[in-house]
């Protein structure tokens, strides 16, 4: 009778224990899965901002937004989906970005980012606060696929120019020009 | 994962004589280039760039032709040639042409007369494909007051952004404010408006029933007259309690016709300016 219980405890930990190990492999799993979702992580320096000082909000709302726009960037591009690019670019960077994925979408091309960080520093912020400059030294791994197929992988670090301009409740990019580019 | 395909695409490229890829290391937006390959056979050509995701079929070994129109946006460009034996690659970068656009913001379009540094100028200078050129450039920056004569200096752009701070004069009326590099010339009008009212007075006078209280012609400290529409507050206090009556500025003055019981106060703002008192009733 005893050894009989014994049998049903040890029965009942094993089970307990396989669970334990499912859900942690799924918790895992999901972990992982957002994190390959999530932000990039935005440096923003303003030691060398002028003419106008930056307002708490403000240094608090352009990286946070700059964050939110590389990742709606970087799933655009990945998913060939250009109303991503709505939410916070305008201007020339939402044309041109538009036109990229119209062209990946076009020739079956997709590109995917594996998201290194960015180190922006606002150089220029304009008296009456209209527009704001920044210098973005990006850290991407970037791979070009077609189809399923990958036709290039590099890790680059890229320099930005950015322009921002501060729309209802958000800035916005509305410029993004790469101009140098150095392998790590 | 990344690795498992580099190193064999790799190997493939060394071990098969393979196609290779050569692009000029720096070009000027709104040319176009050539680049050249080696190796032979079908191949496929990739262009990714900041507009452009492109895919064509090639022959390995001929020259690649990519016109002016794909390369008009400045910024790092990848071209990328799959052969049977893999893929090589070559990244290059597009610089800005010589500027000849600005992009002028000038804020904000209504300023009150004879306020310091408080009009703001800012031109980012652009080529003609509205890339931003970085390197420094002078920009003329101009006013055009409405009676008087252009003042213009010239500043060095940094980063591809050139501004200026301006005070509006002491006279009312439209100024053209020009920001100049190359061909482009760009003009914004700043309306220079009355600032607050000054020395604000109101007189009164009897109608049938009520009183006529008027202001004199309203004017800011410089003698510009204040806009129409201008919100000038009247105060009566009178045995009846006290009431507010907001009037517009018509045609330089605000009146409005109160009735009053016995003896009154009528005081006048407009703004954050207030004017004298006046007591009125009982005859007067």
């Amino acid at each position: 009778m005893t050894r009989c219980k014994s049998v049903r405890a040890t029965r009942f930990g094993l089970i307990v224990l396989f669970a334990s190990a499912f859900i942690c492999v799924l918790v895992v799993r999901d972990l992982l899965v957002s994190a390959k979702e999530s932000v990039p992580r935005v440096q923003l320096h303003t030691d060398n901002l002028g003419p106008r000082e930056i307002e708490d909000l403000t240094s608090k709302s352009v990286p946070r937004d700059y964050a939110l726009a590389w990742q709606t960037l970087e799933q655009a591009l990945h998913e060939n989906r250009p109303g991503l690019l709505d939410g916070y670019f305008t201007g020339l960077a939402k044309q041109d970005l538009t036109q990229r994925v119209n062209g990946q979408i076009k020739s079956g091309l997709r590109t995917r980012y594996q998201d290194g960080g960015h180190k922006l520093e606002a150089i220029f912020y304009s008296p009456a606060g209209e527009v704001m400059q920044l210098r973005d030294q990006a850290k991407l791994d970037v791979e070009v696929l077609d189809g399923d197929k990958v036709v290039y992988q590099e890790l680059l670090n890229v320099e930005y120019t950015v322009m921002m301009t501060p729309g209802a409740d958000r800035w916005l990019v509305r410029e993004l020009q790469a101009s140098t580019t150095t392998k790590p | 994962m990344r690795a498992a395909f580099t190193v064999p695409i790799a190997l493939m490229t060394m071990l098969a004589g393979a196609a290779e890829i050569h692009a000029p290391a720096q070009i000027t937006a709104g040319n176009p280039i050539t680049i050249q390959t080696s190796g032979s056979g079908d191949a496929t050509f990739y262009l990714i760039g900041q507009t452009e995701a492109s895919k064509r079929k090639v022959q390995a070994g001929a020259d690649i032709k990519v016109d002016s129109l794909e390369l008009e946006r400045a910024g790092i460009y990848t071209a990328i040639l799959c052969a049977s034996d893999g893929c090589t690659s070559a990244n290059f970068v597009v610089n800005p042409a010589a500027p000849n656009r600005l992009s002028f913001l000038v804020h904000p379009s209504r300023v009150p007369v004879d306020s310091p540094n408080r009009i703001s100028a800012v031109a980012v200078v652009q080529d003609n494909f509205h890339n931003i050129v970085l390197k420094p450039e002078p920009v003329k920056f101009s006013v055009l007051p409405q009676d008087g004569k252009e003042v213009s200096a010239t500043r060095q752009s940094e980063n591809g952004v050139a501004w200026v701070r301006l005070s509006s004069a002491k006279k009312e009326g439209p100024a053209r404010l020009g920001a100049a590099i190359g061909h482009a010339n760009e003009v914004r009008v700043v309306r220079q408006v009355a600032a607050e009212a000054c020395n604000l007075r109101i007189k009164a006078s009897r109608t049938k029933k009520d009183f006529l209280i008027e202001t004199d012609p309203v004017k800011d400290c410089s003698g510009n007259s204040v806009p129409d529409g201008t919100v000038v507050s009247f105060t009566k206090v009178d045995s009846a309690g006290k009431a507010n009556v907001d009037v517009p500025i018509k045609r330089g003055v605000a009146k409005v016709e109160l009735p009053v019981q016995g003896r009154a106060k009528i005081t006048v703002a407009s703004g954050v300016v207030t004017g004298n008192e006046l007591e009125i009733g009982g005859g007067q």
